[in-house]
This record gives C-alpha cells, sequence and structure tokens, in this order.
C-alpha cells in the first residue's frame, strides 16, 4: 500500500510540479516543498480519491508530507 | 447526435431531471446523443421512459439522490464516474421554491430551500469540479432564474438562493478558468412548469402581456441555451448569466 501511493503522488507531482524534482516522504507539500497551490492540492486529492476510494485532504488536518498521505492510508 | 458531429458522447449530468425544466434539459442532451445522468429524490415516468427506451437506455443513468445531502451528491457523482469514466458536463438544476412573504415563512422552508438550491449546487460543484480538473476539461451550468437578478414578491427566499447562484457562478468561472473549465448560469424567465405553480393564472398572464416574445418560456428554451454554453468549442465563454426570458426583463 505504502509504495502505490507513494507512486501515485510522485506521478502527480511529476505531471503538474516537474520543475519540483525528487520528492521524499518530508519534502514540504507546498511552499518551501513541492510548491502546490490550493487548485494542485485539490486535484491531488481528487486523484487520490479515485484511486483509493478515500481522500486524505477531507479531514480535520491537511497533509503536509507525502508521509501525512502515506500515514492516511496505512493507518486508516 | 448531429449528423455534423464524429465527436465522442459527452457525458452530462443533470441534477433534478425527473421533471418539468430538468426533464427537458435530459431530452435535449439525450436527443444530441450525449451520455445522460441525472437523479432526484424519486423516480418519474419520464425517468421510466428513458429507462425503457431501448435507444437511450444504455447511455442513461438515473439514480434516486436528495441534493441536498453531501453524502447522497458524493454517492450520485461516485456511481456515475465508475459507470461511465468522467463528467463532462454538469448542469445544477435541482432547485425548490417555497412561495410566502418573508414574514410568515418558516425556518424550515428558508432551510428547505437554502440546503437544496445553494448548498446542494455547490456539493455538487465540489465533487464534479475535482474530476474535471484532473482532466482539465469540462463545463458546468448553473440554472438561475430572473427572480434573482428582479425579485418577485413572495419569492424572497428563492431569489435569494437564485442570486447566489450567480455570485457562485462568477467565483468558480475565476476559480477553475486556469483548469479548462467554464462555468455559466442560465437565468430562465417564468416557465410553464411545476415550478411556475406558486404563481396563479392571473399572474401568469400578466407575466405573458409584459413579456415581448409573448409567451410563457418551454424546457426546451433553456436546454438550447445549455447547450450552447456547453458546446465544448466556447472555451472563451465563462462566468457570465445567459438571461432567457423573452425579453421580460430587457
Amino acid at each position: 500500500m505504502q509504495d502505490r501511493v507513494e507512486q501515485v503522488v510522485r506521478e502527480f507531482v511529476a505531471r503538474v510540479k516537474p520543475e519540483a524534482g525528487e520528492v521524499t516522504v518530508e519534502t514540504p507539500l507546498y511552499a518551501d516543498g513541492v510548491g502546490l497551490d490550493s487548485l494542485e492540492a485539490a486535484e491531488l486529492s481528487a486523484v487520490l480519491e479515485d484511486e483509493f476510494g478515500t481522500d486524505p485532504f477531507q479531514g480535520d488536518t491537511m497533509p503536509e508530507t507525502l508521509n501525512d498521505i502515506v500515514s492516511f492510508y496505512v493507518t486508516a | 447526435m448531429s449528423e455534423t458531429s464524429t465527436a465522442e458522447p459527452r457525458v452530462v449530468v443533470i441534477t433534478g431531471g425527473s421533471r418539468g425544466l430538468g426533464a427537458g434539459i435530459v431530452q435535449a442532451y439525450l436527443d444530441e446523443g450525449d451520455v445522460v445522468a441525472t437523479c432526484a429524490r424519486s423516480s418519474t415516468p419520464e425517468v421510466e421512459k428513458w429507462q425503457g427506451d431501448a435507444a437511450v437506455a444504455d447511455r442513461f443513468l438515473f439514480l434516486p439522490a436528495d441534493v441536498s445531502s453531501s453524502a447522497d451528491c458524493a454517492a450520485f457523482v461516485n456511481a456515475v464516474i465508475e459507470r461511465f469514466g468522467r463528467i463532462d458536463v454538469l448542469i445544477n438544476n435541482a432547485g425548490v421554491a417555497r412561495d410566502g412573504v418573508i414574514g410568515l415563512t418558516s425556518d424550515e422552508d428558508i432551510d428547505v430551500v437554502v440546503d437544496l438550491n445553494i448548498k446542494g449546487s455547490l456539493y455538487m460543484a465540489r465533487q464534479v469540479s475535482r474530476r474535471m480538473m484532473v482532466r482539465r476539461s469540462g463545463t458546468i451550468v448553473n440554472i438561475s432564474s430572473v427572480v434573482g437578478r428582479s425579485g418577485y414578491r413572495g419569492l424572497a427566499v428563492y431569489s435569494a438562493t437564485k442570486a447566489a447562484l450567480e455570485g457562485m457562478t462568477r467565483a468558480l468561472a475565476r476559480e477553475l478558468g486556469t483548469r479548462g473549465i467554464t462555468v455559466n448560469a442560465i437565468a430562465p424567465g417564468y416557465l410553464r412548469t411545476e415550478m411556475s405553480h406558486g404563481l396563479d393564472e392571473e399572474q401568469l398572464q400578466q407575466i405573458v402581456r409584459r413579456t415581448p416574445a409573448g409567451r410563457l418560456g418551454d424546457p426546451e428554451d433553456i436546454a438550447r441555451a445549455c447547450q450552447f454554453l456547453t458546446d465544448p468549442r466556447n472555451t472563451y465563454l465563462t462566468g457570465q448569466v445567459l438571461v432567457v426570458d423573452g425579453g421580460l426583463t430587457g
């Protein structure tokens, strides 16, 4: 599961933010990191929901890193 | 589908398509050869007709849903995606009116109208636009009303919700434009549908006398406007409200 989540997120980042370079599990998803804006975050949430059936962005706190997204699915 | 079109059928979602204006819009897109998914709280003879028509049954989906429920909207959109793979067009048509002067309007009536007309449209726009963004294309049409602009005695709550839809339309057009999504609204005039039942015959005849076109509107008048706004070539037309009222407010 963890590998698949990381793959989906990295493929998404490579498509919408190719200039972001390598994304580690600790790289911030937004400013000073990958640089996703709010629309791109919404788009990522839709991609994840379609792929895995649930959406880590619909909780009380937004995921800040790839590690946060992985944790949402692994601990679910 | 028109004889000159070779494009792949679009997947069109129309809320509240079981009767009245919504049914007219459903019929228009089915006539164009598009795939149509619609929802309402319950089925109707119109829905059963489409489900039993071999010419359209395989490209028509009806699911019972209460659009004022966020969960129902999510389930409906997910079912459409699961069956047809994408959504190209969203027509936010579902709406309800409760007539009566504001001084006698109950909390329940306000909640029912606001929850369906505003919150339901927002729920659907949220669910669908997320998927459209990924595809970098799509078009949304919100069905407003001329009373959202001019007001009408006894329709304060309904008028407020329709004005809200126009603000939502302009905001979403700005928000989603960079993702290839257009968002427009249609403000129909007075139609001879169930939604005009709050008006008595004398009021309707007065409206006809004041309307340059000399008649009430038909669902087909609005359906044609929907098809114009959702024409895939109209990517430069967004954030607008098209008034289709026979010239009443012109």
